[in-house]
Order: structure tokens, then C-alpha cells, then sequence
């Protein structure tokens, strides 16, 4: 795969509509559980902080009360032994320990007194974690609560409580409903996520029958969608379907009909070149009948016989010109190669008939002095049926006009006719890329829908050069062929 | 009364759950018409012994009812100051104070029984220190914070006063500095979770608590033991020992160990009995207490 591909196939808005709609879903729904994750534990925080002062300010003010008498007489037992029976009070707060100093900063006693032993100082790096506002200092990265209360007594501090307490359990239960939810929060986005991818893909199945059946029928292949997929539609996708069944129907025979008529024009064609080919042998025929009898009459006088002989020499040769410029425009050697200069002149000999028959004068100017690098039969049966057309449209005894020359490569075809001009739409069908595929409609001749289909299939370009009432010139355009092109023909 | 505490060794303990409810059932159910109508015995209570333990003063007191036919009150106070204060101002019949305060008043005292601890009305003050440190006599534990029991106290103060008394020494010269925690089971607690680096503490509280709280004394070790002391007595006001009251009491104390409710509570104690002690068993308390007071402490 190309680069250009695989960028293409990453741009989200080239997945198919059944994959993007449930990864919307999922990507809402983990939104939604992220959000709701985010709120749930911001709220047990907050619960749980909560529950720690309340806990907290439990313990301070329970030792207080119990330690400002003993605190005050600088009681160093009393201290200790309130410090040591609080210990089983106040389990639910998991106190590491806990000091007691007195107003000068000096412990009066500790609940671990090997750690913290009597009438010594409280060390700077116990007491930085304390902070000088409120009662409790939370330290989640340790998983610890310091815990600081002065006592008061007479409107003066005698002394101050400093504790240290282990919260783990407290951010334990947190991380234990964290992974909780993450977890409930993941298999629910999943199962979610995967009814949606489900419910999306066969909520919108219809929509990938229809749009693989209009894509198919952009390339020339209709197809009716079966019965026995409608009736398992909703009653929206069954008119739909419907529709499509019936505007299908609708194209096809249109296309049959075409291809009747198609039938029919060229039956029709080949007996106005029959009829062309009969006219143009008899006119010599009458002539060679007269040398004939001229001979078997007056066959003695040399001077008789030499002009019978011309003239029936005239004759044949006449006929003999049409049938080859027939054989070889209708010769079933479809192989391609280059239009030639005599391809172009042969025309000339095919549409002379049709021109007799309606009296028209024909205006005929080849600057192609050399072989085109063009397809030459489907140039040379696009041209006929222009040229064709032109005669059909151009009243008795007008002019029809050929001109045809090389410019950078591409040759260039003008028919003029003096018809009475071109109708919008057909204008819009010639000119508009592609339009090939399809007939014109019935009322238009067969003849530019051939010219049309040619020219698509030979990428060539039509161009309607002048459109009134005076007349028409079209413009055949054809590109040199391509190796690619080549190859395939 | 060697005899005796011979005799009371041999006898064979009940079991403490069986005295507790014979103990309650004598507590609510004899207590007759005799004992209603007499007043009250005050007895008085010291933390010289495990007061902390509400069975053995339930048993204490329903024993002391049945056997004097009186109401008894057992009257305990934080210190041994307020204890004795009481029994010398005549509020209480009775009281198990120490040999100390008997050594201060003791020409207003008179004992009423001794209590036998293995066999004999004597026992010891120790000097604790916590397990593992090096210390083998006092003068290892200089500059400590030392934990007394109770000023009044004779194992638990006075010993170790009077020790350093012999050293020319009073306990704050000595020791870094001296806290009382008013009970020689609290002196163990501060020294076993290292509240203080040593203590002054009843050699027979010591050793009782090491077979109930193995793990409290199991986290000390003794430095030092005092020579044979007189053992905490039973005394009462010189002017009170020949009234009802007093004798009952002596009684109900000296027989103890041949009642199955008296065996009960002195099981719970681990002492032997009560006996009949003359005042010379607190002479040599008397001569620390001397020896200390003449050092000015």
C-alpha cells in the first residue's frame, strides 16, 4: 500500500460509517465513565478528608481534655499513661505516635518514648511536616496524616499535641474503588461499545445494499435489489429499495430500447447505404448497358468500340472504387491502428449517397496530410455518423461541411451542417464527460449517442463549436493514444 | 506464725472462678440481720497491691463482709498520703498502707495483721531498668529519668532514697530527673515502654506481674534487690485496735488462708496469708527512713 493510501485509509472520514458510528460510541462512553470515574473519587476525597479531620479533631479534642491538667503540672506520667490507653480509643485513626510537649517545646512524653524521649526538644525534621494553620497535614505520597493541636489553657498555650497517623487504608480504599471502577466502568464501555458496533452495523446494512447497488449501477451494472432482501426492510429502506427497484427497471428498458433502436438505425443505415451503393453502381450500370449495346450494334467501328470500351472500363472501375472504400470501411479486421489519410478521403465516398439524395453540396477540406496517431475505425465511425447527421439535419440543396487538420497531436474533426441548431440538453449531453453510457432520450437520434459513446471511448472530447439557427458545427477532438490504451485495445 | 503460714502454704487453693461466685453468693445472699444492723467497716486500700483488678476487690470485700458480719467498704485512694491521712484522722477502721507510712506513724499505728509472701511477712524493692541494658548496680543508673511510685511509698521511694542517702546523694542530685506514677505497676509500664531508663518498684508486685503480664516484665530486668523488708501491713489508730470493728477485722485477716473464699482472694494476691507480726518486722524501714530524713529529703 502507498503512502497516500494508508494516510487516506487513516482519515477517519474514509471509515466505513458502520466502524465510525460504534467507535463514537465507545469514545462517548469512555468520555462518560472517565467523567464519571473523575467525579466519584474527587467525592471520596473529599468524603474521606472529611472523615479524617472529623476523626482527627475526635482525637486531639479527647486528648485535650485528658492531657491539659497533667500538661499543665508538667506530669510526665499522666501524659504517658494518657497517651497509652488513648491507643486503644482511638483505633480507627491508626496513630503511629504521638508527642506532648509542653509550652516550651520541650516533650513531656511521647507514645514511643524510645523514639521520642522525655525532656528533649521536638527535632525540626518531626516538626516541618506540621502545618501552622489547621489541625491536620496530609502527606498522600507517604501515605501519612500529621495531626498538630495546641492546648490551651487560661487563654494561654501550654503545651501542644503532634501526631502522626497512617492513612493507607484510607488511600487503599480509594485505589481499590478506583480500580473498581476503572475496571466495571471498562467492561460496560466494552459490552456497550459493541452492542453499538452491532446495532449501528445492522442498522445501516440497508444503506451499504443501496449504496453497493448505485455503485454498480455507475458502472453500467443494474441490478434489482431480490424481494427476499426488501422484506426483511423496515418500511423506510422497503419504499426505498422499492424506488431503486423501479427506477432500475426503468433504466434497463430504457437501455433495451436503446439497443433496439441502435438495431434498428443500423438496419436502417445499412439500407440507406444500400440504397446509396445500388444508386451509385446504377449509374454506371446504364452507361455500360448503352456501351453494350452500342457495341452489339455498331461492334464493328473501331472508333464505336474503343468508346464502348472506355466507357464500360469507366463503369467497372467506378464500381470497382465503391466496393473496396465498402470493404474497407466495414472489413471485420477490428485491430487497431493509425487513421490514415485514405480513412479520412473514404468518408467522402460514404457519405457522397446521402449527400445525392438530398441535392446537398458537400464542402470538403482534409489538411491531415499524414498518418494520425489515432484509433482509426472508431475516429472514422464517429466522423461517418456526424457527417451523417449533418446531412440528415441540412435542408435539400444545402451545404455540409467537412474540415479536419492535426494541432499538437490531437486531431481535430469540424462538421457543419445548416440544420435549424442544437437543443440545450443534446448540447449539454455532448459536451458533458462521460455521458456516453446512456442514450440520449427517444426522441433524439441514435446517431450522437454513437458518436458520443466513441468519442467517451476513446477519451476523445466534443465540443459544440456554433449552435443557431443558421446551423451547427461540432467539434470532434481526439488525443493522440496512450501505451496504456494501446495495450487494452 | 511460721506455723501458720506453713499450715496455709499446704492448703490446697480452689479455683478463682468458683470462690468469685461462692464470694457473690455470700456477698448478696448472708449478709444477715446481724451485719445490716452494725455500721460499716472502712477498709482502706493502698496501690501497694494489684488494685486494679475488680474481681480480687469484689472477692476482698465480700470475704471481709461475710467473715466480720459487717458491711464492709473498701475505700481506695490515688495516694498512699490520702490513704494514711484518712486512717490517721480516724475515718477508716483499717487500712493496707505500707511499711513507710507505718515507719512515719508509727506511735499512732498499730498493726492490725502482716500479709505472708512466701511464707514470710518480709519482701523486696527492685530496682528495674529496660531489658538489655547494661546496668548491674544504682551507680549505672546515674543521670537517669527515674520512675518512683509514690513518695510514700517504702520499695517503690524509700529504699532507693535511702540508698543514695548512704551515698550523701538525695534522688535529684542522682537521677536526671524523678516522676511518681502512683502505682508500682505503672513504674513497670514506664520502664518496659521506655518512658523512663529505670524505676523503683515492690519486688513482690514485680514478680506477680511476671506471671500475669509476662510480657510487661519480660521488656525489664532487675538491677538490684533490696535486702528483706517488712511487707505492706494491715494497721489502724493505736486508739482504735481493741474495738469490734479492728478485732474483726484481725479476724477475718489471720483466718483467711482457712476459708475457701479467703483462699480465693489470697490466691488472687499470691500471698500465703495474714499473720500476726510484732513492729520491729519495719525497723529496719524505720532506720532508712531516718537515714534519709537526715539528709534533708
Amino acid at each position: 500500500m502507498s503512502l497516500a493510501g494508508l494516510i487516506n485509509r487513516l482519515n477517519p472520514s474514509s471509515w466505513p460509517l458502520s466502524f465510525k458510528v460504534p467507535i463514537l460510541v465507545a469514545v462517548l462512553m469512555f468520555a462518560v465513565s472517565a467523567s464519571i470515574t473523575n467525579r466519584v473519587l474527587a467525592r471520596l476525597e473529599v468524603s474521606q478528608e472529611q472523615h479524617l479531620q472529623q476523626l482527627a479533631s475526635a482525637y486531639l479534642d479527647g486528648l485535650s481534655a485528658s492531657l491539659i491538667p497533667a500538661v499543665f503540672r508538667e506530669d510526665v506520667w499522666e501524659v504517658f499513661d494518657t497517651l497509652d490507653r488513648s491507643r486503644e480509643s482511638y483505633k480507627g485513626l491508626n496513630v503511629k505516635w504521638t508527642i506532648v510537649t509542653n509550652a516550651d517545646g520541650k516533650i513531656l512524653a511521647a507514645s514511643d518514648p524510645s523514639r521520642f524521649p522525655s525532656d528533649r526538644n521536638v527535632e525540626m525534621a518531626t516538626l516541618v511536616h506540621f502545618a501552622a494553620g489547621g489541625d491536620v497535614t496530609l502527606d498522600e505520597e507517604n501515605a501519612t496524616a500529621f495531626l498538630v493541636r495546641a492546648l490551651p489553657y487560661q487563654e494561654r498555650v501550654i503545651g501542644k499535641i503532634y501526631a502522626e497517623a497512617d492513612i493507607g487504608s484510607l488511600l487503599q480504599e480509594r485505589n481499590e474503588v478506583f480500580r473498581t471502577l476503572l475496571l466495571t466502568n471498562l467492561l460496560l464501555t466494552l459490552l456497550l461499545a459493541s452492542v453499538g458496533y452491532f446495532a449501528a452495523s445492522r442498522m445501516i446494512k440497508p444503506v451499504r445494499i443501496m449504496s453497493k447497488h448505485l455503485e454498480e449501477a455507475s458502472q453500467g451494472k443494474i441490478e434489482l435489489i431480490p424481494d427476499t432482501i426488501l422484506v426483511r426492510q423496515g418500511r423506510e429502506f422497503r419504499r426505498l429499495f422499492g424506488g431503486y427497484n423501479m427506477l432500475s427497471q426503468a433504466v434497463k428498458e430504457r437501455e433495451l430500447m436503446a439497443i433496439e433502436l441502435a438495431e434498428e438505425e443500423k438496419v436502417a443505415s445499412l439500407g440507406r447505404l444500400a440504397s446509396g451503393m445500388a444508386h451509385e453502381i446504377n449509374n454506371p450500370l446504364g452507361g455500360m448497358f448503352n456501351a453494350l449495346d452500342a457495341l452489339k450494334r455498331h461492334g464493328s467501328r473501331e472508333q464505336v468500340r474503343q468508346t464502348s470500351i472506355r466507357l464500360l472500363e469507366q463503369g467497372l472501375m467506378g464500381i470497382r472504387d465503391l466496393v473496396r472504400s465498402t470493404l474497407a470501411s466495414y472489413r471485420a479486421d477490428q485491430r487497431p491502428r493509425d487513421l490514415t489519410v485514405v480513412d479520412l478521403d473514404d468518408l467522402r465516398l460514404l457519405i457522397k449517397p446521402e449527400a445525392k439524395r438530398k441535392r446537398l453540396k458537400l464542402e470538403w477540406l482534409n489538411d491531415v496530410d499524414q498518418p494520425v496517431h489515432v484509433p482509426a475505425v472508431p475516429v472514422r465511425d464517429a466522423v461517418l455518423n456526424l457527417l451523417l447527421n449533418a446531412c440528415a439535419s441540412t435542408v435539400e440543396e444545402g451545404h455540409v461541411k467537412f474540415h479536419t487538420w492535426v494541432e499538437q497531436g490531437n486531431l481535430i474533426v469540424d462538421v457543419s451542417d445548416q440544420g435549424s441548431g442544437l437543443p440545450d440538453h443534446v448540447r449539454e449531453y455532448l459536451e458533458r464527460q462521460g455521458a456516453g453510457s446512456i442514450p440520449l432520450d427517444k426522441r433524439s437520434g441514435l446517431g450522437l449517442w454513437i458518436v458520443k459513446r466513441l468519442c467517451d471511448e476513446m477519451n476523445g472530447k466534443l465540443h459544440v463549436v456554433k449552435a443557431d439557427i443558421l446551423g451547427t458545427t461540432i467539434r470532434l477532438i481526439v488525443r493522440p493514444k496512450s501505451g496504456e490504451l494501446e495495450h487494452a485495445a | 506464725m511460721k506455723r501458720q503460714a506453713s499450715t496455709m502454704h499446704q492448703l490446697q487453693a480452689p479455683s478463682r472462678r468458683k470462690f468469685l461466685s461462692v464470694g457473690a453468693a455470700c456477698l448478696v445472699g448472708l449478709r444477715d440481720a446481724r451485719a445490716a444492723a452494725s455500721s460499716a467497716l472502712n477498709f482502706g486500700l493502698t496501690p501497694v497491691f494489684l488494685t486494679n483488678d475488680l474481681e480480687l476487690l469484689t472477692s476482698l470485700r465480700a470475704y471481709l463482709s461475710r467473715k466480720t458480719h459487717r458491711e464492709v467498704q473498701l475505700v481506695q485512694r490515688r495516694t498512699y498520703e490520702e490513704i494514711t491521712a484518712l486512717l490517721l484522722s480516724g475515718q477508716l477502721d483499717g487500712a493496707w498502707i505500707c511499711g513507710y507510712p507505718f515507719a512515719q506513724f508509727r506511735d499512732q499505728l498499730s498493726l492490725i495483721a502482716v500479709p505472708l509472701w512466701r511464707n514470710k511477712p518480709l519482701y523486696q524493692s527492685y530496682l528495674i531498668a529496660p531489658k538489655g541494658r547494661a546496668a548491674h548496680s544504682i551507680d549505672d543508673l546515674k543521670g537517669d529519668l527515674h520512675a518512683f511510685s509514690d513518695p510514700n511509698s517504702n520499695s517503690g521511694y524509700l529504699v532507693t532514697a535511702s540508698l543514695l542517702a548512704e551515698r550523701k546523694l538525695r534522688p535529684d542530685q542522682f537521677f536526671r530527673q524523678t516522676i511518681f506514677t502512683y502505682g508500682h505497676r505503672n513504674v513497670v509500664r514506664a520502664v518496659a515502654k521506655g518512658l523512663v531508663q529505670s524505676g523503683s518498684v515492690d519486688g513482690y508486685v514485680w514478680e506477680v506481674m511476671s506471671s500475669i503480664e509476662p510480657e510487661l516484665t519480660g521488656n525489664t530486668e532487675i538491677v538490684r534487690k533490696s535486702e528483706l523488708l517488712g511487707f505492706p501491713p494491715v494497721a489502724c489508730l493505736k486508739t482504735q485496735k481493741d474495738t469490734e470493728g479492728v478485732q474483726l477485722l484481725h479476724q477475718a485477716l489471720v483466718e483467711m488462708a482457712w476459708d475457701e473464699d479467703g483462699r480465693h482472694v489470697l490466691d488472687m494476691l499470691k500471698l500465703d496469708g495474714f499473720a500476726d507480726e510484732p513492729d520491729s518486722v519495719f525497723d529496719t524501714i524505720f532506720e532508712k527512713m531516718m537515714l534519709v530524713r537526715s539528709l534533708g529529703s
